[in-house]
């Protein structure tokens, strides 16, 4: 006989409640395990997007923002902040740029509100500045009215290389001059046009959404960087692709606290019904406890058959919610992405990982453990001879 | 024979709410091996109370208490523990057997906390030693009451006792059953196991070598 096995068997005998906490232990593993997964799963894939996979390495945007930035860049916003065009020759003088690509960006809901366009319009820069920017199908724009469609726009809308695409926001039919390979980016979701068109249509000539800079060595980018805000006015910042990243997940932060407040949530209701069902076990074994004392157990016996019975059950709900996780992550992604944050980088935003799980895992158990001390203790107080004279 | 559990002068006393309750007062009694004694008297005579103190489940508050001339110290419960573990078994009125554990499982019970090996075989001699072999592999749930019992009697063998403290070992039997558990404690008393048994039964009192009266605390005869 082995203390483990006595263990198992005590939790067999009131199985409904045993079931019941490992469950309020496995939704309170579960929902660590989806939220770390998102938390994780989101910034990496910000930073994926926003500074390994465009190529870009600074930004010229108006004030010293990068919030501001962040969302002009990332959520295709008209901002009511802008850059001179005239900036743009500043840029490409500067020593250690390779390339610099002036973008205006602007997007456009469908008038009954089902469905936002994002626009951008580029200059031919934009396949130096961006190396995963490949047209597929067709070629670059044949004249102000072409639009070079990302790779999703293009399935969605079943187009093809000089179809037509009407615009009833913009009241302007364009015609698809080329389709680009699916780079898993937000660039599959864009609409591209030529940087003059964009800028006629939103009104803003000579006037740009900010500048994205790539530099010719990325180990030099503070002296780049530098040399850069010496060559333009104060009104105007310089900011690097990984300070925008971290300016998108600012606007993450909200979410993220609302999702760590619902995981503190579940673990306090379940730390309440490890201990409640813990202490009604010590409860109705009195007598049964004290019996062992008579046979020989051990105040430390007593603690650690107790403990064992906690660990057993955090143990098994813990091993469900990691696993509940590994299933309802993808799902969670899916609704984070729809309606929880404003930015949504391509590709998987919450991957399940084992590191998650296994963290997820070591607090469920770290749980149980806490939750045990009260009612072990308790148990392993029980005066065998007071227990049985009284009850 | 030699003195197993010695009590001198000894007296309990606790408190119940606000009452001071004198469990027992200045009693001497001796159990040396192979005694079979029967500690008789009404309800709240102390004799619950004389027994846990000879089991070393708790301390008198006056008074001496030796182990086979070694004197209990107050506070010691690891050596109350091994003194229970190596020297003593326990049975009880209620049984107290585990209700998940098979029989054989748990006359095993007690070795779990004295960190002996269980031995099939010897378990198995246990069993057939209260008529049982043929219940190994069943529940509790599954028992008579005297069954259960006997099985009780069984499991506080397993750590090779010198003495079994049995309180009220017949009180949730039939005649019938309590015979069969008397018996076998009789039998177990001619293999050298000194038996100290408390009972409210007159007849069952009769077939002890040795009765010791309790009134008020008190040896009254």
């Amino acid at each position: 006989m082995k203390l483990v096995k006595l263990a198992f068997n005590n939790i067999r005998r009131t199985p409904v409640r045993a079931v019941l906490t490992a469950a309020s232990v496995l939704i309170a593993a579960a929902t660590l395990s989806v939220v770390l997964s998102l938390d994780r799963g989101y910034s990496r894939a910000v930073k994926r997007e926003l500074v390994d996979k465009t190529g870009v390495h600074l930004y010229v945007t108006k004030e010293n923002c990068p919030i501001e930035a962040a969302s002009v860049v990332a959520q295709g916003g008209l901002s009511p902040l802008y850059v001179e065009q005239s900036l743009v020759a500043a840029a490409e003088a500067t020593a250690g740029i390779a390339a610099v690509l002036p973008f205006q960006l602007f997007a456009e809901t469908t008038s009954d509100g089902t469905r936002t366009d994002i626009f951008m319009g580029v200059t031919e820069a934009i396949r130096k500045v961006r190396p995963d920017w490949v047209i597929e199908k067709g070629g670059w724009f044949e004249n102000g009215d072409s639009v070079i469609l990302g790779a999703q726009i293009a399935q969605i809308e079943l187009a093809k290389v000089g179809d037509r695409l009407y615009s009833e926001k913009l009241n302007k039919e364009f015609k698809v001059s080329g389709i680009l390979r699916k780079s898993y980016s937000q660039d599959d979701g864009i609409i591209f046009m030529p940087l003059d068109t964009a800028q006629r249509l939103v009104k803003r000539e000579g006037r740009l959404s900010a500048i994205a800079v790539k530099l010719a060595d990325v180990s030099r980018i503070q002296d780049v960087t530098t040399l850069l805000r010496g060559r333009i006015s104060q009104d105007y910042s310089v900011i690097g692709a990984k300070e925008l990243s971290e300016g998108v997940l600012g606007f993450f932060a909200a979410t993220r606290m609302i999702m760590f407040v619902m995981v503190g949530v579940a673990f306090g209701v379940s730390v309440f019904g490890i201990v409640n069902t813990m202490l009604m076990v010590v409860m109705e074994r009195r007598r049964e406890i004290a019996y062992l004392k008579c046979v020989g157990a051990r105040r430390e016996d007593v603690l650690r058959l107790i403990t064992l019975e906690t660990l057993i059950i955090c143990l098994l709900g813990g091993l469900g919610g990691v696993l509940a996780g590994v299933f309802i992550t993808p799902m969670a992604g899916s609704l984070l992405r729809g309606t929880l944050v404003g930015y949504v980088p391509a590709g998987s935003i919450a991957t399940p990982s084992a590191g998650v799980a296994l963290f997820s895992l070591l607090v469920a158990v770290g749980t149980g453990v806490i939750c045990a001390l009260y009612p072990a203790w308790k148990a392993a107080s029980i005066v065998p001879m007071e227990v049985l004279r009284n009850e | 024979m030699n003195s197993l559990i010695a009590l001198e002068k000894v007296s309990k006393f606790y408190r119940r709410g606000s009452e001071e309750v004198h469990a027992l007062d200045g009693v001497t009694l001796e159990i040396a091996e192979g005694d079979l004694i029967a500690i008789c008297g009404p309800s709240g005579s102390g004799k619950t109370t004389l027994l846990n103190i000879a089991g070393c489940m708790d301390h008198a508050s006056n008074g001496v208490v030796r182990i086979r001339g070694e004197q209990v110290e107050r506070g010691s419960e690891r050596r109350l523990a091994e003194i229970r573990q190596s020297l003593i078994g326990f049975v009880f009125q209620q049984f107290f057997l585990i209700p998940t554990l098979t029989v054989e499982e748990n006359v095993e019970l007690p070795l779990l906390f004295s960190h002996r090996k269980a031995d099939r075989a010897r378990t198995a001699e246990l069993l057939e030693s209260v008529g049982l072999s043929h219940r190994r592999r069943h529940l509790p749930n599954q028992l008579s009451g005297g069954e259960m019992q006997r099985v009780a009697v069984a499991r506080s063998l397993v750590n090779d006792p010198k003495v079994i403290l049995a309180d009220e070992p017949t009180g949730n039997l039939d005649s019938r059953n309590s015979n069969a558990v008397v018996g076998l404690f009789e039998s177990l008393n001619r293999k050298g196991i000194a038996i100290v048994l408390v009972t409210h039964n007159p007849d069952l009192a009769a077939r002890c070598r040795k009765v010791v009266h309790l009134e008020d605390g008190k040896v009254v005869g």
